[in-house]
């Protein structure tokens, strides 16, 4: 495992505004809310609405789409298990910040499942914002030890002959699991596929079911 | 993945110096009036007052301002430039 290094150099990260900087600021924005409000140019329930879309909300659609490629597209797959980060780039995706994406593809062989013991290192460009269990203590603690008990409680049993791998994830290293494709899924073209592969497939706790 | 994503990538997704402020995934709101800002922004956005990327290039000079020769100790921090951005397209949108 990779040193964690979880200061991305970004000057902004911290707060270390005096409370004079802070008031100041707050009465400079609550008087253009007062101004923009009073106006109709804004209206406060669509302000609240944003807030909890852009901090809560931010979706694992791009994930999907990358997914669902691999699964159509054989070359793609290919490339993206021997160079994700290149992969997930040729499908628009960027915003890594300097993070390497590898991509582990489940079998009939072998469940991946992906963690980050330390903290929460995740693929945020691909998955969107990390689910409030993925930053659990009990999560991060557990599915190292018994990542079978793990994958049961999300209702995903693992067959004994299957392998389950357990990948820990670092400010360098962040993983996406390729996960089945479901039998059934034969007439489905690729973004109908990409709607049904939710966010927890790809950290492999759970396993894509067919509509 | 049955729900829409609602968050818009041309937001949510700025690269380089305009990125949102994010630990681990999150956007990181450290004090309330930033969320206030942030919102203000994307609600105007939203409503047509402006397109984003004209808001995004206000920021990306905001944010070089600041950096002056030293981007490792910006005058200020990401939001302050947010809110000045902001003023000063209100102000060229709204006069």
């Amino acid at each position: 495992m990779t040193t964690h290094n979880h200061d991305h150099a970004n000057p902004y990260h911290e707060s270390d505004r005096d409370e004079a900087t802070n008031k100041a600021m707050a009465e400079r924005v609550d008087k253009m809310e007062a101004l923009l409000l009073e106006k109709g140019l804004v209206s406060q329930g669509a302000l609240d609405k944003l807030a909890d879309i852009y901090e809560n909300d931010l979706g694992p659609m791009n994930g999907a789409k990358v997914v669902a490629r691999a699964w159509v597209d054989p070359d793609f797959k290919k490339r993206l298990l021997e160079d994700a980060t290149s992969a997930i780039a040729e499908l628009g995706f960027g915003g890594l910040q300097g993070e390497h994406m590898v991509a582990k593809e489940n079998t009939s062989n072998v469940h991946n499942v992906v963690v980050c013991t330390l903290c929460s290192c995740y693929p945020w460009p691909v998955l969107g914002l990390p689910p409030g269990w993925y930053k659990s203590f009990a999560y991060r603690s557990k599915v190292v030890i018994e990542p079978r008990e793990v994958l049961k409680e999300f209702g995903t049993n693992v067959p004994d002959d299957v392998e389950v791998r357990v990948w820990d994830s670092s400010a360098e290293i962040r993983y996406l699991v390729i996960p089945e494709r479901p039998e059934g899924t034969e007439n489905l073209n690729e973004s109908e596929l990409a709607e049904i592969i939710e966010r927890d497939s790809m950290i492999g706790v759970t396993k894509v079911s067919a509509p | 993945m049955k729900e829409e994503r609602k968050a818009k990538s041309e937001i949510a997704e700025m690269s380089g110096s305009a990125a949102l402020p994010r630990k681990s995934g999150e956007m990181v709101f450290h004090d309330d009036w930033e969320r206030k800002s942030f919102t203000l922004a994307v609600s105007l956005s939203e409503q047509g007052l402006f397109e984003w990327h004209e808001f995004q290039s206000e920021l990306i000079s905001a944010i070089k301002e600041a950096e002056g020769d030293d981007p490792n100790h910006p005058s200020r921090g990401y939001f302050e430039s947010w809110q000045a951005s902001l003023e000063s397209l209100l102000a060229k949108k709204l006069a």
